[in-house]
């Protein structure tokens, strides 16, 4: 494969956005409107204990990603007190079925010692995804008997009439340095459903994507779509610890393919995107998306600082 | 018949300090065994975590403890997990030569003291000591059971495995503190892995619409299933005449059911007694042509539990 980089196309900043937020524009995702592009994106507020919340805003752009307008007001709610989604979403996948919009949320609730934990839930649209209700306050995939945390970054795809939902599960918290807060691990997994409400996880606990840099790899925001009938995920992956301020330790691109949903084969060396020296993206690439239109795929993502200064896009060549 | 064991008076286990709470039986041929939850004393920071042990009684003289367990029956889950600061209650059930135990695990939040979900774990020596199936829990949080998913009691009607428990529907703020509201809940299974969810209360409210009803226990005795339970206010409850009381229901199917608290048949004890302010957490069983309740009495258990027997025992 091969992305020609487009470039950024959203800055959040200068722009007013939902909640009094200023920074961040995280894990982008698309939905297709009649003639133009509805982007939704995770940004954050500090709560009055200097912690970050994440909520849903969005953006939209025409074709050519020129940016129409950006929502001033949240698309939905952070969850009730106690709620799997309290004090986060991100990101909020959003899938058009033949009479629905989905939205899935990827909720973040705070713990004592560990920082979070994750649940996935579910949201409906019925005004093009301006605002979504929950169909409850609980998740939909949550932890389970050998995914034990941390179920997140859902990603959910049609195929043959059955729902896929690849998403993220924690395999364990780890202590590298005695002063340091516990760092995290996670891995990538799928569920299926017929109607896009109950999930079975029919893969429980196994990891579908090999690692690369060993078993302390973690694996984010899977994305898949299909392609002459090979099955492409792409998604984000880095070291689980020291991986935020070294950037040969911090997030890329990594890629996989499959024929049936079942055996994926990782293949990074095929991925077609690195990072970019002296640009918006020269130490980190996360949260990819990817997307057709007008025959076309596209992968929107992060670059540096986990999207604090926005998102941008890159076209497939070949 | 008065207490049959008080944690406190036990000098020799850390883990063993104070609370016996949640008594759950296991009958073998010359004894009974007692599952309970209790706490060694407040950690560093003040907080509590609970433990599963149990003590033997003589099946002959349900007041006599013949041993205490030496361990708890489980340990603590690891770092991050669902059961990483207690375990408690605990509800077993023979299958085969195994014994299998479901356990509520403790969570510790931010916004919230803490969450609940259920987990799973297997002996296979008579439950001294169990391994858990996995790291995550077996029954979890969905879209109508948002937040903890307590006081699992296992039981077995008609070949098939029926999970009574408890789910937070929320947290309501009183006094600047949240305290969880919980219904009574069931799910049924085929192999006590894989559940499926009856997503409705099972037994409407007395008190007030946010009334907490806990600890559901069912019997089936004389063509009847009898759940006790116990319930209390939402509010201002602690060592107050607005904390747990015992309540009663009755069905013909399990699934629809009857509430007549007038029934229960037990009330909590005047004077000086362990039992005088509150009783909680029935569970219900039947042994050599009798029908006995332990339960808790007076702040949820710190005192440990007693026994009392039906008065008119019809096999």
């Amino acid at each position: 494969m091969r992305w020609k980089k487009i470039g950024k196309i959203f800055d959040p900043k200068g722009f007013e956005l939902p909640n009094g937020c200023s920074e961040f524009a995280q894990s982008p995702q698309v939905l297709l409107l009649d003639g133009f592009l509805r982007v939704f994106f995770s940004t954050r507020s500090k709560d009055s204990t200097g912690k970050y919340l994440s909520h849903i805003g969005y953006v939209d752009f025409d074709k050519q990603f020129n940016i129409l307008r950006v929502g001033k007001d949240q698309v939905i709610s952070l969850g009730k007190l106690g709620c799997y989604d309290e004090h986060g979403i991100f990101p909020l996948n959003v899938l058009k079925t033949k009479d629905k919009l989905f939205g899935y949320i990827g909720g973040w609730n705070r713990r004592v010692s560990v920082s979070v934990d994750g649940s996935i839930g579910l949201a409906v649209s019925n005004d093009d995804g301006l605002s979504f209700r929950r169909i409850g306050d609980g998740p939909v995939l949550t932890a389970s008997v050998n995914e034990p945390f941390l179920v997140g970054d859902p990603f959910v795809q049609i195929y043959d009439g059955r729902f896929y939902m690849w998403y993220i599960f924690g395999t364990r918290w780890v202590r590298y340095s005695d002063n340091a807060p516990p760092d995290r691990i996670y891995k990538i997994g799928c569920a299926q459903s017929s109607d896009g409400i109950e999930w079975t996880k029919s893969w429980e606990g196994r990891q579908l994507v090999a690692d690369r840099l060993g078993s302390d790899e973690s694996q984010a925001l899977p994305t898949v779509i299909k392609r002459d009938g090979v099955y492409h995920m792409f998604f984000c992956y880095r070291e689980s610890s020291d991986f935020r301020n070294d950037r040969n330790r911090g997030y890329r691109i990594g890629y996989a393919f499959s024929d049936d949903l079942h055996n994926w084969v990782r293949d990074d060396a095929n991925v077609g995107i690195d990072v970019s020296p002296g640009e918006w993206d020269s130490d980190m690439l996360c949260y990819p998306h990817a997307f057709e239109m007008d025959g076309e795929v596209y992968l929107m993502y992060n670059g540096n600082e986990f999207g604090r200064h926005g998102f941008g896009v890159a076209r497939l060549e070949r | 018949m008065g207490r049959v064991f008080n944690p406190v008076e036990t000098r020799d286990k850390t883990w063993m300090r104070e609370f016996a709470q949640a008594p759950a039986t296991l009958v073998f041929d010359d004894f009974v065994r007692v599952y309970f939850s209790c706490r060694p004393e407040r950690d560093s920071n003040g907080q509590y975590v609970s433990y599963t042990g149990f003590v033997d009684l003589d099946r002959h003289n349900l007041l006599e403890v013949l041993r205490v367990s030496e361990k708890p029956i489980l340990e603590l889950g690891d770092l991050g997990t669902f059961d990483e600061f207690g375990t408690y209650p605990t509800s077993v059930i023979r299958t085969g030569r195994q014994v299998v135990a479901y356990y509520g695990g403790w969570t510790r939040c931010e916004s919230v003291p803490y969450n609940v979900a259920i987990g799973m774990a297997t002996s296979d020596d008579d439950g001294v000591t169990f391994t858990k199936l996995g790291a995550g829990p077996v029954l979890g949080y969905s879209p109508d059971e948002p937040m903890t998913i307590s006081g699992p009691k296992i039981r077995r009607f008609n070949d098939q495995l029926i999970l009574w428990y408890v789910a937070g529907i929320k947290w309501k703020v009183v006094d600047g503190r949240p305290e969880s509201i919980f219904k009574i809940r069931m799910a049924t299974s085929r192999d006590g892995r894989h559940w499926v969810k009856r997503n409705v209360n099972l037994i409407p409210d007395v008190l007030e619409p946010d009334e907490c009803q806990a600890s559901p226990d069912v019997i089936f005795y004389q063509g009847k299933y009898h759940m006790f339970f116990s319930y209390k206010y939402s509010s201002n409850f602690r060592n107050t005449e607005r904390g747990y009381r015992i309540g009663y229901a009755s069905s013909d199917d399990m699934f629809n059911w009857t509430r007549d608290d007038s029934r229960a048949g037990i009330e909590i004890s005047s004077g000086d007694e362990w039992d005088n302010q509150s009783i909680a957490y029935p569970h219900v069983f039947e042994l050599d042509g009798g029908i006995y309740m332990l339960y808790l009495g007076n702040e949820v258990g710190r005192f440990g539990f007693g026994l009392a027997v039906i008065d008119d025992y019809k096999p």
